[in-house]
C-alpha cells in the first residue's frame, strides 16, 4: 500500500466521523466556562454556571423584560396583574390561566406560588433566605390569586419576585416527590425543560412545546461545561458552539469581534470591584491612611488595563444604574503627593506594608497586581498571600485580611449592595454576617430608613446621603465596574436586544431562534 | 494465581485505609468550606449553619471519618456535597471516558516507544539513536496543555479532521474512538518518549550481557537474539515503567481532560478539591486506590510472563 493511498483512507475515516459530530441541526449549543453545574434548584443557583439556564426553566410571578435590567420595567410573567394596599404592605397577585409544568406536573396554582415563596424565604432550604425578610406572610386567597403582607416596606418587592434568585416559582408537587433528587431533576414552568444532565460534560434542555407563551423556535439547547478558554474559543471559532461565554477583557472581545459572522455582546449588571478596609484593625484605623489608599488608586489606569468596551470607573459604593446610585458623594481623586502627604501624617513617612489575602483565581488577582503597582507608587506596599478560591472566601469572613478586594453585582437596588456591604447587620464574623468586611455602620440609619420609606424623593436622598458617608469614611474605595460578554455566531438571534441580564448570561425565550 | 491475587487484594487493604484516613484529615485541615461554596456570598449566616448541619460538615471529625468507613465498607459513598449526585453515578459517568484515555496512550506509547527505544539501542551514538534521544527529550519536555493546543489547531481547526470538544457519545464506538484519538496522542508521546529511554537504556544492558554473546556464537539470527533474548530480558524495566506510568495516567490525565474538553477522572478531582467537596474527594480517592492497586497487579502478573525466572510466589 503506497505512503498516499493510506493517508487517502485515513483522511475517509475521518471525514465519516466528521460531519456527525460537528452537525447538530436545531440545537442551540452554549459554551460556558465551568466544569459542572451545582444544584438545578433555582433558589440554590449561586454560581454564574447555575444561574444562566434558570430563566429558561423557571419563571417568576414578575419578570425583567428580556434583555433588561431595569428594575422600572418590570412586567407580568406568571401574574398577569396585581394590585397593592395604599400603605404598600399588602399585595395581591392575580395568576395566569393555564400556565403547566413540566412534564406531568400539572397547572400552576396559588398553592404552587405560595409554596415556592415560602420555600426561597427558609433558610434550610435557599440561600436567598435574607431578600425575603420583610415578608411576613404569603397565602393563596384562592386557586390564582395569591396575597403577600410585608411587616415592613421595602424598597421594591416586585425586584424579589422577578425571575431571578427566589423569585423563581416551583412545582409543589414535584419538590414534595422528588425530594432531594429535585436539586438534580427540577420542574418549573419556563420555555425549556431538563432533559439530561451528563456530569462534568453537559446539561440537555428540550422545547416545552405547551409553553403559555407559545412553543418555543428552539428545539433544543445544548449547555455544555468547558472550562479551559482557549479550548472553548477554538470550539467557538470551529462554530462548535453558536454561543461562548466571554472573557471581559479588551484583547478578547477585539479578537473574537474580528471573526466574521460573530457577534459579541457586552451587557449588564456589572460587577463592581471594591476595595474594603477594615476601620476597625491598624493600619486602617486611622482615616488618613484610608484616605491615602483612595487617592493612590487610579481608575483610569484600571479601565484602560481592562478595556473600555467591557469597563468603567466605579463612581461609588454602588455600582451605576442601581436604583439609588449617586455619583456625588465626595470621591477622592487620584493624587500621589496627597497620598504620601497623608502617610506622613499618620506616622508612616516611609510607607507602609500591608498584609493581604488574596484568591489565586487568574483575573482577580491581575486586577490586584495592578492596584498593588499603583498603591506601590505612595509608598503603600501590599504583601499578597494568594490562596486558593474557598480558602480566600473562607479567611476573609474571618477578618484575617484588612484589605479585602471584592467584586460583585447584586440586584439593581441600592438597598441590597449598601445592607450586604456596609450595614452593621453584615459584619463578617457575626450571627448575621453577610460580606461587610470594612466593619462600618455608620450610613445604618440612612440605609434603614431608605428601604422602608414609601417616598421615593426621600428613598433616594437618603440613599446618597449613605453613600456620602461610607465614600467619606473610606469604607471602601470603588475601582472599576466589569460587565459581562457572551460571543455568539450570527444564526443565534435573541429575538430581543441583549442590554442586561440578571441571569448573567442571555436568555433563551420562546422567540429566541437558529437561523 | 488465584491465591496470589486474593493475597495481593487483601494486602491492599490496609493501603486504601491508610490514604483514605490522611485523604479525610488532610481535606478538612484545609482552609474552605462546602456550605459557602453552594450557598454563594449572598448567604446569611443562619443559612450556611443550616446547610452545614445538613450536609453534616458541622459534625467532630470523628463521628465524621466512623460514618465514612462504615459507609465505605457497604460501597456506599454517599453523594456529591456539592451536586447532591451519588458519587458512583458521577464516576460511573466518567470512569469509561478515562479508561479509553488512558488505554489508547499507553497502547501508543508501547507501540512507538518500544521500537524506537529498540532502534535506538541498535545504533547507539548512531544518527537515529541521537534523533530519538532529542526528540524523546523534546516529547518529555512538551507540557500537554501546548502540544494539546497546537494539535486542536491543525487538526481540529485547520484540517477539520477531529472535533475540538472531545466529549464522545459512550453508546458510539465509532465516536469514541474518534474523540480519543487527539488526547491520547498527547498524552501518549510523553509516555512513548518515557518508554523510548528506558527501552533504550535496558536495551544496551540487556545486549551488552554474556547471553547474547553466546547466542551470536551459536549463529541465532541477528533479528531473533533482539527480539527474543535481548527484548526479554529487557522488558521488565519497561513493565514496570508502564505500570507505573498508567497510574499516573489515570488521574494526572486532568491537563489532557481539561484541554480537549473530555470528563474523566482527573478533572473531576480538581473540581471536588477546588469546591471542598469531601465526599466526592473521598469516594474518588477510594476508587482511585482501588485503580491503582489493579494496575500494580497486573504489572506483578506480567512479571511472570515476561520472565519465568519470576516466581509468583
Amino acid at each position: 500500500m503506497t505512503m498516499r493511498l493510506r493517508a487517502g483512507l485515513l483522511a475517509a475515516a475521518f471525514a465519516a466521523f466528521a460531519p456527525a459530530a460537528m452537525a447538530q441541526q436545531g440545537t442551540l449549543r452554549v459554551g460556558m466556562a465551568a466544569q459542572d453545574m451545582g444544584r438545578l434548584d433555582p433558589h440554590y443557583a449561586v454560581s454564574t454556571i447555575d444561574r444562566v439556564p434558570m430563566p429558561w426553566m423557571f419563571n417568576g410571578l414578575v419578570r425583567f423584560p428580556p434583555g433588561s435590567i431595569d428594575a422600572s420595567a418590570i412586567e407580568p410573567d406568571l401574574a398577569e396583574r396585581w394590585e397593592s394596599s395604599a400603605d404598600g404592605r399588602t399585595w395581591t397577585f392575580h395568576l395566569r390561566r393555564g400556565v403547566r409544568f413540566h412534564g406531568n406536573y400539572g397547572e400552576l396554582t396559588a398553592d404552587d406560588v405560595v409554596f415556592s415563596l415560602r420555600k426561597a424565604a427558609n433558610p434550610q432550604t435557599s440561600a436567598f433566605s435574607g431578600d425575603f425578610r420583610a415578608i411576613q406572610t404569603v397565602e393563596a386567597v384562592d386557586p390564582y390569586t395569591v396575597r403577600i403582607v410585608l411587616q415592613e416596606n421595602v424598597p421594591n418587592l416586585l425586584g424579589i419576585l422577578t425571575n431571578y434568585a427566589g423569585g423563581f416559582i416551583v412545582s409543589r408537587r414535584a419538590v414534595e416527590e422528588r425530594g432531594e433528587e429535585f436539586k438534580r431533576a427540577p420542574i418549573g414552568t419556563g420555555p425549556f425543560a431538563l432533559d439530561r444532565i451528563t456530569p462534568n460534560q453537559s446539561a440537555e434542555f428540550v422545547a416545552n412545546a405547551g409553553y403559555f407563551r407559545g412553543a418555543p423556535q428552539i428545539p433544543r439547547i445544548s449547555y455544555r461545561f468547558i472550562p479551559s478558554d482557549a479550548s472553548r474559543d477554538l470550539a467557538f471559532q470551529n462554530s462548535e458552539l453558536d454561543m461562548n461565554y466571554g472573557r471581559a477583557d479588551q484583547t478578547w472581545v477585539t479578537r473574537v469581534r474580528r471573526q466574521q459572522g460573530v457577534t459579541v455582546d457586552v451587557f449588564e449588571p456589572a460587577e463592581l470591584a471594591i476595595i474594603h478596609l477594615n476601620v476597625t484593625q491598624p493600619p486602617f484605623d486611622d482615616i488618613r491612611v484610608r484616605q491615602a489608599i483612595a487617592h493612590a488608586v487610579n481608575r483610569p489606569e484600571l479601565v484602560r488595563w481592562r478595556g473600555p468596551d467591557t469597563s468603567r470607573e466605579g463612581q461609588s459604593v454602588v455600582p451605576r444604574g442601581y436604583q439609588g446610585f449617586s455619583a456625588d458623594n465626595g470621591l477622592l481623586p487620584h493624587d500621589v503627593a496627597r497620598a504620601r502627604a497623608l502617610l506622613a501624617e499618620a506616622g508612616h513617612p516611609n510607607g507602609i506594608t500591608v498584609r493581604v489575602i488574596h484568591t489565586q483565581l487568574p483575573e482577580m488577582l491581575a486586577a490586584m497586581q495592578v492596584l498593588q503597582q499603583q498603591l506601590r507608587r505612595a509608598g503603600i506596599t501590599l504583601d499578597l498571600q494568594v490562596v486558593e478560591h474557598a480558602t480566600f472566601h473562607q479567611q476573609i469572613r474571618q477578618n484575617l485580611s484588612p484589605l479585602v478586594y471584592y467584586s460583585a453585582a447584586r440586584f439593581p437596588i441600592a438597598d441590597i449592595y449598601l445592607t450586604q456591604f456596609f450595614h452593621s447587620r453584615s459584619i463578617v464574623g457575626t450571627p448575621t454576617a453577610v460580606t461587610n468586611f470594612s466593619h462600618c455602620g455608620m450610613a445604618d440609619a440612612e440605609i434603614d430608613a431608605a428601604r422602608v420609606s414609601t417616598d421615593r424623593a426621600e428613598q433616594a436622598r437618603l440613599w446618597a446621603e449613605a453613600q456620602r458617608k461610607l465614600v467619606g469614611a473610606v469604607c471602601g474605595v470603588p475601582l472599576i465596574e466589569t460587565l459581562l460578554v457572551f460571543a455568539r455566531h450570527d444564526n443565534v438571534d435573541y429575538g430581543y436586544q441583549l442590554r442586561g441580564s440578571m441571569s448573567l448570561g442571555p436568555q433563551i425565550t420562546e422567540a429566541s431562534r437558529l437561523r | 494465581m488465584i491465591w496470589f491475587v486474593a493475597k495481593r487484594l487483601l494486602a491492599a487493604v490496609p493501603t486504601l485505609v491508610a490514604v483514605l484516613t490522611v485523604v479525610f484529615i488532610i481535606v478538612r485541615i484545609v482552609p474552605g468550606d462546602p456550605a459557602l461554596v453552594i450557598l454563594g456570598d449572598q448567604a446569611t449566616a443562619e443559612a450556611t449553619e443550616a446547610l452545614r448541619a445538613r450536609l453534616g460538615t458541622d459534625r467532630p471529625m470523628l463521628v465524621q471519618y466512623w460514618s465514612f468507613v462504615t459507609n465505605a465498607l457497604t460501597g456506599d459513598f454517599g453523594s456529591s456535597l456539592v451536586t447532591g449526585r451519588p458519587i458512583i453515578e458521577e464516576v460511573g459517568a466518567v470512569l469509561p471516558h478515562t479508561i479509553d484515555l488512558t488505554l489508547a496512550s499507553m497502547v501508543l506509547g508501547v507501540v512507538v516507544g518500544v521500537p524506537v527505544g529498540i532502534w535506538a539501542a541498535l545504533r547507539r551514538n548512531g544518527a537515529v539513536d541521537i534523533a530519538a534521544r532529542l526528540l524523546s527529550l523534546l516529547g518529555l519536555s512538551f507540557p500537554v496543555f501546548v502540544s494539546g493546543i497546537y494539535l486542536l489547531l491543525l487538526f481540529g481547526l485547520h484540517w477539520r479532521l477531529f472535533p475540538v470538544i472531545g466529549n464522545a457519545d459512550l453508546s458510539d464506538f465509532g465516536d469514541r474512538l474518534h474523540k480519543v484519538v487527539l488526547p491520547a496522542v498527547a498524552l501518549g508521546l510523553t509516555m512513548a518518549a518515557y518508554i523510548t529511554r528506558v527501552t533504550r537504556s535496558a536495551m544496551l544492558h540487556s545486549l551488552g550481557e554474556d547471553y547474547i554473546r553466546t547466542a551470536r556464537a551459536k549463529g541465532v539470527p541477528w533479528r531473533r537474539v533482539v527480539w527474543v533474548h535481548g527484548l526479554r530480558n529487557a522488558s521488565l524495566p519497561v513493565v514496570t515503567v508502564v505500570g507505573l506510568y498508567v497510574g499516573i495516567l489515570i488521574g494526572n490525565s486532568v491537563l489532557t481532560e481539561i484541554v480537549f474538553n473530555r470528563p474523566g477522572l482527573g478533572k473531576i478531582i480538581v473540581g471536588a478539591l477546588n469546591q471542598r467537596d469531601y465526599t466526592m474527594l473521598q469516594g474518588l480517592m477510594v476508587i482511585y486506590c482501588f485503580l491503582i492497586v489493579v494496575v500494580n497487579l497486573v504489572t506483578d502478573l506480567l512479571y511472570g510472563v515476561m520472565d519465568p525466572r519470576v516466581k509468583q510466589a
